[in-house]
């Protein structure tokens, strides 16, 4: 369980380290290591060059301006749980972020490198798509963005180019009327969901539902976008237990989870049911005004 | 004769109780190595360094059922930094092959294997070649560079379908796929089911799990070619039974062969394996003439390590309308993977078939073992040894029983059981038990948890709906066993070299080897207390077979009783020659001498221990004429109450004494993700005279994690191709300390007729434990209709169940 060869390159700029990601037949990038680096020792993963972002200081940024709530990829996850910016402008990051892992890995662990790694059971990918929330990425022809919708291809896969650096995210900023909520089973503390929904509404003065979206992870090959099931909230002024109901029954015959050692693909449509209801009854109640 | 009497009991529902109080030797005194242990300092295989160290890794077999048709090393040895590679063909030329030393068992497929596959491949993960570099960064990249050319076999997957006719054969040459076979039949089965009024029939499936020590196995092996000599460090439950067979291996005699097992982090039964590992290891010492080493990583552990468990039983009980049962018929059909491990991967199963009379009174039993080869990761020993199955089995039948006839499970396991006053009671397989009380623990265990009272607790909380059940089980554990019938060797004794140093100070070495369980502690303790020193004064030693002449290591609940009764056996040796001395000294008798803190005492003179300890070596004239100087003695303790093979009728008594355990568990499960939720775990545990409660209670806490692990979190599995699925700690889930409940530990004390009267402790707990929380959870599920038939309660397989009885989720439902 030892790395094979590569080559390291500490980049000190956003430049510096798109060059030598151009520069190698298959380049990663070292953020916070907390995925790349077991992959590496396992020789799942095999580049011939790794660039280490960690010292390029303009990605740890983040601030709120233009409606929206805005981190560098190398803001760490013990951060977005725990700091003042991403509670007051990103609940939903925050609480998806305190779900990964343990401690010592949030202290790692990056916005950046949880969304372009993009694991379908991790939190933060589901959280963006919930939040319909961008990237930013850096290449040798400039930067674009990518919006959540487009970001995540399949399980590990995204469609940031080769040569692109992952920069910053961007999410709308939190406002009153926004109830959102992050929950997950997972079997023992700090582990993977074996299944978690996201999920992001907005209800107006009147208390009428006027937007409600949800992802979910654990439930497919990349976040699961669910927001086709709740899109039925959308008007509505109250949960009743029969609407309840039809959104469960509408996620469980929308999703096609996976079969793994940690749960079977019915075990999971069972579980995203469960937790589907548990996060709307959640996000609803955040979202009432003045509480 | 044992001595039935029961001392009174200590209860230790506070885990952070210190030891109990009281003259018991060791009481007092905390884990010596701790100091070690938490400050960095201990000295682990991985902590052995030298300067011209290199490494070695491992190719092993990416496909289950294989031939090898060509193996190409020319990259890998060109690589720099390579220093070596060897193919299973190479070393298979020029060493010795394992075999599992029962010639004798006539239904036991004999077969030889070497280090590595030669032609063939039967599991992933089995090595097939092996290269020694600098660093293991490099030997991992040669590894790549071997290029293997498989032609894929069908491959052998699940043990059932193994057994059909026309089913792949993992060995070409066999005419099934069955390794053991064993059918047994004791007293009249027949006519206990004819006459009987109800048979139960039930399968119970058991899955495959794992011993997870922190520290993988792994070895370093010195050659010294002038003289002909290999050192092996080796972290190994049994060193001195490793040296044997690596003899075998490397040619090399038992007096060219040194083996040290270092500090270990953890075995659980995994490291009582002679792994082909180890004996790579030696043969490349030899060979490259540097030290060399290898570690196993997880992957290797996970993948081609030891597994364990996975078993199968058709059972069928007959049984009279009072509860009684007049006979038991079960089938087991045990997964053994890959049979090419010594000790034999059977072993656990014939045990399984011995003790699943447990505590029951039972005259009529057959069963029928039928030991399975297929294509998976070999299977061998893990706490509990082939019990955990048996007692689950017969513990969830008493249960399903008592719901069929409508009494309590306690009912019908009280006209069953033993008779208290029976013992020593020989039960139907062999086992002449020499203690149990089995109605008496039962009632503490009952007067512990107000079982009346709590059953109308449970049953008034499930009347409102919430999923809430008791169960409880007991057991009885053959303890400190000899290996002749099932390793083929060994036997069953222990040995002690313990030497008063002529300050005073002692020195002992015993041939069990600690793994974390507090051996130099509680060894210590009773040879201080013998010699009448302070336990501080005691130096333990153990794993390396240049010092004790042979050992048999640790594993089977019996270092206390086998390692304990040899360092007390020594110690009263050395002891008794200084009463003679100080006797001549005072000019008294022996007789007459008194020793106590540390004095020989005659009346009012007296002289102290290390002044005896000094004339034995510095001031011989001082002895008595005659009396040869020094104060050091070998020797070697057998109980000699076990038989080594069964007789003509297949009884065998494998065991020095017996310990005995009875739990109760109440859970809660939840209906919307099938978790469960461990409320309350009793557990009354006798191992006869208890040493070091302290170090008890760690040993007893370690196996209910253990427990809880395999019944709610662990299983290693295979997919239908063969090809493992759980080989990393992300998919192989062990609880945390956040997912083990708390758990009361009653302490019961019936000593055994052995030196010290211990029983020996260990493996009880994680026996007891999982058939009680699986009476627990089928009670919880009582009105669902489901049936607790499985080892393995994972959320998703409850849910799986209670789906299977239309118990759909409720996504309104405010818990779950």
């Amino acid at each position: 369980m030892k790395p094979g060869r590569f080559e390291y390159v500490a980049a000190r700029s956003v430049a510096e380290a798109v060059d030598a990601l151009g520069a190698a037949e298959a380049g990663s990038v070292l953020a916070g290591g907390q995925s790349l680096v077991p992959l590496l020792n396992l020789r799942l993963a095999r580049p011939d060059v790794i660039v280490d972002v960690n010292r390029i200081p303009e990605l740890e940024a983040a601030g709120r301006g233009n409606g929206a709530a805005r981190f560098g990829a190398l803001y760490r996850q013990r951060w977005l749980e725990s700091l003042s910016v991403p509670a007051e402008s990103a609940p939903l990051l925050a609480e998806a972020a305190a779900l990964i892992g343990h401690v010592p890995i949030r202290n790692r662990g990056t916005i950046g490198g949880s969304l372009a790694h993009a694991d379908p059971a991790s939190e933060l990918p589901a959280a963006l798509v919930a939040l319909e929330g961008e990237v930013t990425v850096e290449g040798p022809a400039g930067a674009r963005r990518i919006p959540a919708s487009e970001l995540f291809v399949g399980p590990l896969t995204t469609s940031i180019e080769p040569g692109e650096l992952l920069t910053a995210v961007e999410v709308p900023a939190h406002v009153e009327g926004d109830g959102a909520a992050f929950v997950e089973f997972a079997r023992r503390h700090g582990d993977f969901a074996v299944a978690g929904v996201a999920v992001a509404l907005h209800r107006d003065a009147g208390g009428a539902c006027t937007r409600a979206r949800a992802a979910g992870c654990g439930l497919g090959p990349t976040p699961v976008d669910l927001s086709g099931a709740v899109a039925g909230l959308v008007g509505q002024s109250g949960l009743d237990d029969d609407r309840l109901r039809e959104l469960a029954a509408a996620v469980a015959a929308g999703v096609d989870p996976p079969d793994d050692v940690h749960g079977s693909s019915d075990y999971r449509r069972e579980l995203a049911q469960v937790l589907l209801v548990r996060g709307l009854r959640t996000a609803w109640a955040r979202a009432e005004r003045g509480r | 004769m044992t001595d039935t009497a029961t001392a009174p009991r200590t209860d230790t529902a506070d885990p952070g109780a210190g030891p109990a109080s009281g003259d018991d030797a060791g009481n007092g005194v905390r884990r010596t190595e701790d100091t070690r242990f938490l400050t960095g300092q201990g000295n682990y295989l991985g902590d052995i360094h030298r300067p011209d160290l290199r490494h070695v890794a491992i190719l092993r077999s990416t496909q289950p059922h294989a031939r090898i048709r060509s193996i190409d090393t020319t990259g890998a040895m060109v690589l720099p930094g390579v220093l070596a590679v060897f193919t299973g063909e190479e070393l298979a030329a020029s060493s010795g092959r394992f075999h599992h030393h029962l010639p004798l068992i006539p239904t036991l497929r004999q077969i030889q294997w070497s280090v590595m596959a030669v032609d063939k491949v039967i599991f992933v993960g089995e090595p097939i070649a092996a290269v020694v570099a600098e660093n293991r960064y490099i030997a991992e990249d040669a590894l790549e560079l071997i290029a293997v050319e498989y032609e894929d076999l069908p491959p052998v997957v699940d043990p059932e379908a193994a057994l059909e006719p026309g089913s792949p054969l993992v060995y070409d040459d066999w005419p099934d796929n069955i390794f053991l076979y064993i059918p047994g039949s004791h007293g009249d089965v027949d006519g206990a089911f004819a006459s009987a009024d109800g048979v139960l029939r039930e399968r119970f499936v058991h899955h495959r799990v794992s011993g997870l020590p922190l520290e993988g196995h792994g070895a370093l092996g010195e050659f010294d070619p002038a003289r002909g000599r290999l050192t092996l460090h080796a972290s190994t439950q049994s060193p001195h039974m490793l040296r044997t067979t690596i003899c075998e291996v490397t040619g090399l005699s038992e007096a060219q062969v040194r083996v040290i097992a270092p500090d270990m982090g953890g075995g659980f039964g995994v490291k009582n394996h002679f792994m082909r590992e180890e004996a790579l290891v030696a043969l490349i010492a030899m060979r490259v003439h540097y030290p060399v080493v290898w570690q196993q990583d997880r992957f290797e552990h996970l993948a081609a390590g030891i597994h364990s468990r996975e078993q199968i039983h058709e059972a069928e009980v007959a049984y009279r309308a009072d509860g009684r049962v007049l006979g038991l018929r079960v089938r087991i059909v045990a997964d053994v993977g890959s049979p090419e491990i010594y000790m034999m991967g059977c072993a656990p199963s014939v045990v399984t078939t011995g003790v699943l009379p447990n505590t029951y009174d039972l005259p009529n039993y057959a069963f029928e073992l039928q030991c399975v080869v297929t294509n998976k990761c070999p299977i061998g020993g893990y706490r509990g040894f082939g019990q955990p199955q048996a007692i689950f089995t017969i513990e969830r039948l008493m249960d399903m029983l008592a719901d069929r006839l409508g009494m309590d499970p306690v009912e019908v396991r009280r006209v069953n059981l033993i008779a208290d006053d029976a013992l020593p009671y020989t039960t139907v397989t062999g086992a002449v038990l020499d203690t149990g009380s089995f109605n008496e623990q039962l009632d503490e265990l009952l007067e512990a948890v107000d079982y009346r009272a709590l059953k109308e607790q449970v049953a008034a909380e499930r009347a409102e709906g919430r999923l809430v059940g008791l169960g409880i089980a007991q057991m009885v554990e053959p303890t400190a066993p000899n290996l002749h019938a099932l390793a083929g060797q060994y036997g069953g004794f222990e040995m002690c070299m313990l030497t008063m140093q002529p300050d005073g100070r002692v020195t002992v070495h015993v041939g069990t080897k600690s793994q974390g369980q507090g051996h130099e502690t509680i060894y210590a303790g009773l040879a201080a207390g013998v010699l009448g020193v302070a336990p501080g004064d005691v130096e333990v030693h153990d794993g390396d077979t240049a010092v004790l002449p042979y050992g048999m290591g640790t594993w089977g609940s019996r270092s206390a009783v086998m390692g304990g009764g040899a360092v007390v056996k020594a110690a009263e040796q050395v002891r008794d020659k200084m009463i003679a001395i100080a006797a001549a000294m005072l000019g008294a008798e022996p007789g007459a001498v008194e020793l106590a803190e540390g004095m020989f005492r005659v009346g009012e003179a007296a002289v102290p221990v290390a002044q005896i300890a000094s004339a034995a070596y510095l001031h011989t004239f001082l002895l008595p004429p005659g009396m040869d100087p020094g104060l050091s003695v070998v020797v070697g303790y057998d109980p000699g109450n076990t038989s080594p093979f069964p007789d003509e009728q297949g009884k065998l008594n494998v065991a020095a004494t017996y310990a005995t355990a009875a739990a109760a568990a109440v859970v809660e499960v939840s209906p919307n993700d099938g978790t469960v939720t461990v409320r309350d775990l009793t557990l009354v545990h006798d191992c006869g005279r208890v040493i070091d409660q302290f170090i008890l209670d760690g040993q007893i806490r370690g196996a209910i994690a253990q427990a809880v692990g395999a019944t709610f979190y662990e299983e290693l599995r295979y997919d239908d191709g063969g090809q493992p699925l759980t080989t990393t700690l992300l998919d192989y889930t062990v609880p945390g300390f956040g997912d083990v409940p708390e758990t009361r530990i009653i302490h019961r004390e019936t000593p055994s007729a052995l030196i010290g009267g211990f029983r020996g402790a260990g493996e009880g707990a994680i026996i007891v434990t999982p058939p009680a929380l699986a009476a627990a959870v089928g009670d919880a599920l009582r009105e669902t209709g489901v049936t607790i038939n499985q080892a393995n309660l994972g959320p998703q397989h409850l849910r799986r169940m209670l789906r299977e009885q239309g118990v759909s989720v409720d996504p309104l439902a405010a818990a779950g």
